[in-house]
């Protein structure tokens, strides 16, 4: 199985490094949701926008949200 | 011919230089034989002064052929046997042994460390035939004219071998780790693909490479966490000053807007006036390791730069032997001396000069220690040559320094003002330095930062000017840059002073890493990935460590060489077995790695015409010119192409250009300096160069 965001191997949806990289969006939205009161939706918007996000975790979010589409 | 006593050195610059010191009138007789240099001086009895050139005999291979492994079957061979590129030091070896046939005494003034100590014997051993037992050792940490004579009527009776095992074993198990590794990761993505690229790791790049996987891994894993914080103005008498509110995060947004709505065009009494006096120490000696952080802080130049300047300016006597890990002075070195000799120089007479009122000078000193060396000081001596500006600027460093360890503490104030507004705080301060101290010596590389403010009484009222809320993210660590990977290899004990920049450099030669700000590419994430599934041990810094402490156990004499290598091979032998059965799978990954970063390193940028391809660097098959493609050509749907320079090699810039926002390159021609390429023919930059071009052609018409 391929990685949903790159070609790497992966055991499940994503490859080693795009995994530890979801665990963080995830892990991270209940602290966005009590800080600015946003929905997981918004908040994934918010962080592919943000200079300071990783690449990896940018590619797990726009991901996330071309799913939901 | 007259029997002589053969000095030998580690550096042709170091040979003269001990040359003169020691020969009676400073003027020693230069030969050359073979090109290689050598002096003839004459102090109680001959001497002849020859130096190697770096290391001139290295670990090699005892057997046939390089595509296998593992190998564990070793001698030391003169390098010329091992490398193609070291073809020179056969004639230097020769030299060498021609002049030990007439020497009646072997005396080693290589430098006094485990490359130094290596190094001479070496030589005494190899091209002197056994001479290592009846040498005597010069000890000395300058190349001043006082020491190396003072080292010379005093030698050491005989070489230092803790130093010279501890050296040998390290080269040794190195080999052994950086020969089986690499040939098993290389020849991997060899059987795979067919194709051939140098692969590598080791005991040392190795765990330095997972340090900046790691952190690569957390930078682009990272998701921003919001904050918020509240920026205020306020203004006394016409001046704005910047206010801080009490808290300095806040950690919902809703918290954030509640406070600018209380405060907003609100004014507030200042309740309290907090003044402090602060005493800041004079910085410490500078060890190599210091001194290359510094370098890099105040002007970028590299570790391996660094380096390199301060071991000319140590061969040109000007400052004292680089490669310490000392922050000691002792007060052998002659503390007064040195600053006479430095206070001959315009730049420093003054505070040179200040120094020397002082009855009794007291180093500031850090906590480490060097047996070999103190720590980093100008010897006194002035240039005899012109320096460079890299020079000149390494030379003023260790020169202010030296001069700042012996000031006063400086003393800073600081002030706090507490203003409240509708119950909430903001805080005004300022700084200021009442007593410079030990800053007036190292001024130009002092970072302070005055604030000063109005004075202000207690119950005051001031009105805040401007009251915001802004948004901020917490930020991901930063990118290891070569010299804070230095420092943490430094803390880590991972190599030594003498290899951590080379390993370094090696990083970027391997295309593991790039950038300044050190990226780590695909290649280097496979490279450890690889590393992490089948041979843990070589990427362990605890693994790296040991052995470390083990090797200077060597030094000391209470572990033994043997046993270490011993150690070394059988630890060796299961992560090798392992490799290879997996070769197939890691083969595989590993030439992908290198597929798409010999891909990567060839990509330009968007297409500007399909807007779905990427431009590459492509080669013709019929002409066999290089030019700029689309990627979508292959599929026939895009036929943008470009053309590029011939000559010298080109290299995408990842910038876009200033003129139209189009991708460029940087070339780099023999004899030229290198230009930066936007290969847009309608681009406005070009454009205005046209039309410069054409003004000044009219203009020496118009002469004419």
């Amino acid at each position: 199985m391929r990685c949903k965001c790159c070609s790497r191997e992966a055991r499940n949806e994503y490859c080693e490094l795009h995994k530890k990289a979801y665990a963080s969006v995830v892990q991270k939205f209940e602290i966005w949701k009590h800080a600015a009161d946003v929905s997981w939706e918004q908040y994934l918007n918010e962080i592919v926008k943000n200079p300071f996000t990783g690449a990896w975790a940018k590619e797990v979010a726009e991901r996330l949200l071309k799913d939901k589409e | 011919m007259e029997k002589y006593t053969l000095i030998i050195t580690e550096k042709p610059s170091a040979a003269q230089r001990i040359a003169q010191a020691l020969d009676q009138k400073g003027k020693p007789t230069k030969v050359e034989e073979k090109n290689v240099p050598y002096f003839l001086a004459k102090r109680d009895k001959p001497l002849v002064v020859v130096s190697a050139l770096g290391h001139l005999y290295t670990v090699v291979h005892v057997g046939k052929g390089r595509n296998y492994y593992p190998v564990f079957n070793f001698k030391w061979a003169p390098r010329y046997l091992a490398e193609k590129s070291a073809g020179q030091s056969r004639l230097w070896i020769e030299v060498v042994s021609k002049l030990a046939d007439n020497a009646e005494e072997f005396i080693d003034a290589c430098d006094y460390d485990i490359e130094g100590s290596l190094i001479g014997y070496c030589l005494l051993r190899y091209a002197c035939e056994n001479k290592q037992d009846v040498a005597k050792r010069m000890r000395f940490s300058t190349l001043t004219k006082k020491e190396l004579e003072k080292a010379y009527s005093e030698p050491l009776p005989k070489l230092d071998f803790g130093l010279i095992e501890a050296g040998r074993t390290r080269h040794e198990v190195d080999w052994l780790y950086g020969i089986n590794i690499s040939r098993a990761l290389t020849l991997a993505a060899k059987r795979w693909s067919g194709k051939y690229a140098t692969l590598s790791s080791g005991r040392v790049q190795g765990p330095t490479l997972k340090f900046l996987v790691d952190r690569e891994k957390s930078i682009r894993s990272f998701v921003p966490t919001p904050y918020w914080s509240i920026g205020a103005t306020v203004d006394i008498e016409g001046t704005t000053y910047e206010a801080e509110y009490e808290k300095t995060t806040l950690k919902r947004r809703a918290d954030a807007e509640a406070v600018v709505k209380t405060c907003k065009g609100k004014a507030g009494k200042i309740e309290t006036i907090e003044k402090n006096r602060t005493q800041q120490k004079p910085p410490i000696p500078f060890d190599l390791g210091a001194l290359q952080t510094e370098a890099y802080s105040l002007f970028r130049y590299t570790p391996r730069k660094t380096s390199s300047i301060a071991e000319r300016l140590y061969l040109g006597a000007l400052i004292s032997y680089p490669r310490t890990s000392s922050q000691k002075l002792p007060s052998v070195i002659d503390y007064k001396a040195i600053l006479k000799g430095l206070s001959k120089e315009r730049a420093y007479k003054r505070l040179a000069s200040e120094l020397l009122k002082v009855d009794e000078l007291k180093p500031r000193e850090g906590a480490k220690e060097d047996p070999a060396h103190p720590a980093v000081y100008p010897t006194g001596n002035l240039p005899e040559r012109s320096l460079s500006n890299p020079e000149k600027r390494i030379w003023d460093l260790v020169a202010r320094r030296f001069m700042a360890v012996f000031g006063e503490p400086a003393v800073k104030q600081s002030i706090k003002a507490t203003l409240n507004v509708n119950e909430h705080r903001f805080h005004l301060r300022g700084r200021r330095v009442l007593k410079e101290g030990w800053m007036e010596f190292y001024k130009p590389y002092v970072r302070t930062e005055e604030v000063l403010l109005p004075p202000l009484k207690e119950g005051e009222i001031i009105q805040l000017k401007k009251v915001l809320c802004e948004d901020k993210f917490t930020k991901p660590l930063p990118r290891y840059n070569p010299s804070s990977l230095l420092r943490k290899m430094e803390e880590d004990g991972i190599g030594t002073k003498a290899t951590r920049a080379d390993t370094i450099e090696t990083l970027y030669n391997r295309k593991y890493i790039a950038e300044e700000r050190m990226v780590v590419t695909d290649l280097g994430f496979d490279i450890i990935d690889v590393l992490h599934r089948y041979c843990p041990g070589v990427i362990s810094v605890e693994l790296t460590r040991e052995l470390e402490e083990k090797m200077e156990r060597i030094q000391t004499g209470s572990e033994e060489r043997e046993k270490v290598l011993f150690e070394a091979v059988e630890g060796l032998k299961p992560m090798l077995e392992e490799l290879k059965q997996s070769e197939a799978v890691i083969g595989e990954v590993l030439s992908n790695a290198i597929k798409r970063s010999r891909i990567h390193e060839r990509l330009v940028g968007e297409c500007p015409t399909c807007h779905t391809g990427k431009l590459m660097v492509l080669y013709s098959r019929k002409t066999r010119k290089r030019f700029i493609g689309c990627t979508n050509y292959f599929k026939h749907l895009c036929q943008t192409s470009f053309p590029l320079p011939q000559r010298g090699t080109v290299k995408p810039l990842h910038k876009p250009c200033k003129g139209c926002g189009w991708p460029t390159l940087i070339v780099k021609t023999k004899g030229r300096r290198p230009w930066t390429l936007c290969f847009n023919e309608d681009c406005p930059k070009k454009e205005e160069r046209r039309k410069r071009l054409e003004m000044q052609m009219l203009q020496q018409r118009g002469k004419k």
